[in-house]
């Protein structure tokens, strides 16, 4: 969600900036001379996009944030190149019953003010964020743990006169420290994939430090906070004024130092413009690439650009109870899945920096299956319109296609629809809206009756948080309508086997369920196109589009 | 003249109400849910939208609403963003870029076309004049867009990677005044061409005045008839343009700043109306309206300076 308005006007005249650029060609290489003096001292330069909020994990739920706290902290687990968990500060992380689970700490790892890693300071993090009166934006991360509820009372009539009822807590019930390296964490449903949400920004651990006399978090933790990670804060930093977060390593950290004495993070509201910053030697990494610039970057960089899938999908949903004919029928459903050219759309519309999508599972998670969708996901024109004919797709009125004006989605919807009208001779109405809030709103008061747009970005790696959330019937993110007895069963099960890999196999067979019935369509996977100056080496990026920042190298 | 100035800044307060209440409206009636708009695609937890909602009056009818924000400004208070920012650290950091800005787009605004104005209008007819009038024409016909692309392109980037000349940053603040120059000429490039225009036309018409052919006549030096007749006299309707001016360039360089990566007001206004953010939007709005009034008034003042005919009472 890094693109906004004033991007998308620019973006039409950097394709004409770009024309420009490959006339002037051959001077790609970043002239020494600029950086070379003091380059030893010299920090590596990351772009980010401006952090939403203060730098307190709780309160941290976007990439630019998470990606300095990266920098600042590691959490109890980390994950390997096939996305599993591994154990970081976390001994161990078992259950018998994948409801009470015991998280035992490795002894020896520090805040950079020197106090122990413990696990209280899991526990004080934990709570703090789990309490709805700090409204925090990553607080729901907490809502599977036992005594959230008490602690998040639900306003009885929505927006309605009463008033909700005064929370009961103020701390987790669910969580219990058994002794400094000890606590216990009991959940409200069973869920065999808890250790893969534990790596996230909002699990990170909070020192003593953090919390004032009044025990909230102060106003100078949230400037300079004070981490267990391979950086440091090399002064505080003033948000909404300053446009540099500066970080110097932690010479104090227990695992393998980094291999850079200092890292700056550099604000940027446009991508091009970060991009010629890249290109004049003044950044280092950008993690996210305009999508004007991959082709050129791709011929410009070579082994200097990366291209990797990211967490994110996009689809096209329906409201599968309230919507239209065709948006009530799977059978219309899949016909206007089969009639959209999904390789066209990602390579001419997208530059390449989208892929087709061919699972409800991204492919960054254990349990993708790739071409899972089969049928349903390929481009089959003389199909759907089979389909779409033999199941009265002709009587089905207007396709209406909602999305919000202030994304950048006109083209690619413009493009589906210009599909749906050739492959299905439907008649197709793209429906702009001025924000995507103003469609959640409809669909919130079963006013929405089209198809629309949607996408979902991974919170943590497992195959769950692609289906729970919004496909189970009382999830909160469940815009179709869809209610599944079959799913909700598989999920269950899932959510409580036994291990890791027993919970995929079922969470695959949901997956199957929703592939069959399609009350979203995917339509593309997103990718993380990243790129780094010729002064590093080592760049790698992982799942959650963080900078593997401990191992980057000067060149 | 003490009791004229009393006066217009008197008339300033209910100007100021007025724009506040209706932008405050306009805001408020803006579709969607704010707090939604937070959290994005995701749909919001009820109980973050309950507390957010509390802790920002959102559920008060309008006059509330508007009420609390008054009662708030009167006690010191400009209230914070959706995301916990005070708006008084908005103004403290971004005006000051925003201004810097301006001000850097204004001086060259004014050397450049008051200067090629006066050329044209001394050359009148003359190869000078016609290659500067078309000149202006070009100005014109760029938008901010390419103009800002371009002069990034070739000063910022290829001057820096195929001469080794450092002098103009692609982006940022951190060069001191150099970083403004580029923005600064960008931001300046239409004004520049009204504002030449606006002098060759008025120069001309003065230079035909009566008063510069009897200076002419009594054998006074061409720079002083210039200077003291012909300029001083013609700088009235340019003064106009530029003090009127610096308020446009300060509301219209969101385009500036974001192809820069200046981090001024005009990113956080558009931010804050995606997301309905009254005090925000309210606040920043407030302010450029003052800096309007503050200009018109000096502007006024000025006439009399330029003018001694004119006088305030």
């Amino acid at each position: 969600m890094r693109v906004f308005k004033g991007a998308q006007i620019i973006a039409g005249t950097a394709v004409l900036a770009l024309g420009l650029a490959a006339c002037g060609g051959g001077d790609e290489a970043t002239d020494p001379a600029a950086s070379g003096e003091g380059a030893a001292a010299a920090p590596v330069v990351v772009e980010i996009g401006e952090p939403q909020h203060e730098l307190v994990p709780g309160n941290t739920a976007e990439t630019n944030g998470a990606e300095v706290l990266n920098a600042l902290f590691i959490g109890l687990v980390n994950y390997d190149a096939d996305k599993k968990p591994i154990n970081q500060i976390a001994e161990s992380i078992t259950s018998d019953d994948q409801t009470n689970w015991t998280i035992k700490l490795k002894d020896g790892y520090k805040f950079h003010d020197g106090t122990p890693v413990d696990a209280q300071s899991f526990v004080d993090s934990w709570n703090y964020t789990a309490n709805g009166a700090n409204a925090y934006e990553a607080n729901y991360f907490m809502g599977s743990i036992t005594g959230y509820d008490e602690m998040n009372p639900v306003d009885p009539d929505g927006e309605g006169p009463q008033e909700a009822p005064a929370a009961t807590a103020t701390s987790l019930t669910g969580l219990k420290v058994v002794d400094p390296l000890t606590f216990t964490v009991q959940l409200k449903n069973p869920f065999s994939g808890f250790p893969t949400m534990l790596g996230y920004t909002a699990f990170y651990p909070m020192p003593k430090a953090a919390f004032g006399p009044d025990g909230k978090v102060t106003a100078a933790y949230g400037e300079s906070p004070i981490g267990n990670g391979p950086f440091k804060m090399a002064k505080p930093w003033k948000r909404g004024v300053e446009t540099k977060i500066s970080l110097v390593r932690n010479d104090d950290y227990a695992e393998a130092k980094a291999k850079v004495e200092a890292v700056d993070f550099a604000i940027y509201t446009d991508l091009n413009t970060a991009y010629r910053d890249l290109q004049a030697g003044n950044i280092d990494i950008m993690d996210q690439l305009p999508p004007e610039v991959i082709a050129s970057a791709k011929a410009e960089l070579g082994d200097r650009y990366i291209e990797q899938p990211s967490s994110g999908i996009g689809y096209l949903g329906f409201p599968t109870k309230v919507g239209a004919d065709y948006a009530k029928s799977p059978e219309l459903r899949k016909a206007i899945s089969m009639a959209i050219d999904r390789k066209t759309i990602t390579t001419q519309v997208f530059s390449g920096t989208r892929v087709p999508a061919d699972d409800f599972i991204s492919p960054v998670v254990a349990g993708y299956r790739q071409g899972a969708c089969g049928e349903a996901c390929t481009y089959d024109p003389v199909k759907a319109k089979e389909l779409w004919d033999a199941n009265g797709g002709a009587q089905a009125g207007t396709i209406e296609l909602g999305y919000n004006a202030d994304g950048a989605h006109k083209e690619w919807i413009e493009a589906v629809a210009n599909n749906l009208r050739t492959n299905l001779g439907a008649t197709v109405e793209p429906k702009p809206v001025e924000k995507f809030a103003t469609i959640l709103d409809d669909l919130g008061a079963d006013k929405w009756k089209g198809l629309f747009r949607m996408a979902w970005i991974m919170d943590y790696p497992s195959p769950e948080n692609y289906l729970k959330p919004i496909f189970a019937a009382n999830a909160g993110s469940n815009y179709s309508g869809f209610n599944n007895k079959d799913f909700e069963e598989l999920l269950k099960k899932a959510d409580s086997a036994p291990t890791v890999e027993e919970g995929i196999a079922s969470y695959q067979a949901a997956d199957d369920i929703l592939l069959k019935e399609l009350p979203y369509i995917p339509v593309y996977f997103y990718q993380t196109n990243a790129a780094f100056s010729s002064n590093v080496k080592n760049v790698k990026i992982d799942p959650f589009e963080r900078i593997d920042i401990v191992n980057v190298e000067r060149a | 003249m003490g009791r004229y100035v009393v006066r217009r800044l008197l008339q300033a307060i209910p100007v100021l109400l007025g724009t506040t209440f209706l932008i405050f409206t306009l805001v408020y009636w803006l579709p969607g849910d704010p707090i939604q708009a937070l959290a994005g695609d995701r749909a919001v937890d009820p109980v973050f939208r309950a507390t957010m909602r509390e802790m920002f009056h959102l559920d008060e009818p309008l006059v509330v609403q508007y009420g609390y924000y008054i009662q708030g400004i009167l006690t010191g208070d400009f209230g914070t963003t959706f995301r916990g920012l005070p708006v008084s650290t908005i103004f403290e950091g971004k005006f000051q870029i925003t201004l810097n800005l301006a001000m850097t787009a204004l001086v060259i605004e004014a050397i450049v076309g008051i200067g090629l104005g006066l050329i044209a209008a001394l050359r009148r007819g003359k190869a000078a004049d016609t290659a500067i009038l078309a000149f202006t024409l070009l100005l014109v016909s760029i938008p901010t867009l390419v103009s800002g692309f371009v002069l990034q392109l070739v000063l910022g980037l290829q001057l820096k990677t195929s001469t080794g000349i450092d002098f103009f940053p692609v982006a940022g603040t951190s060069e001191g005044w150099r970083s403004y120059l580029l923005p600064g000429i960008v931001l300046a490039g239409t004004s520049i061409a009204y504002l030449t225009r606006l002098t060759r036309t008025s120069l001309m018409e003065t230079l035909r005045a009566d008063y510069v052919r009897t200076a002419v006549a009594k054998g006074m030096p061409r720079r002083r008839v210039l200077g003291r007749h012909a300029l001083r006299n013609s700088l009235i309707p340019l003064v106009t343009y530029l003090g009127a001016d610096l308020g446009t360039l300060m509301s219209g360089a969101v385009i500036t700043e974001t192809i820069f990566n200046l981090n001024g007001i005009g990113r956080q206004l558009v931010d804050s109306v995606y997301l309905s953010e009254n005090s925000v939007v309210v606040g920043i709005v407030t302010v450029l309206v003052l800096i309007f009034i503050a200009a018109n008034l000096i502007v006024d003042l000025l006439y009399a300076v330029l003018d001694p005919r004119i006088r305030y009472e």
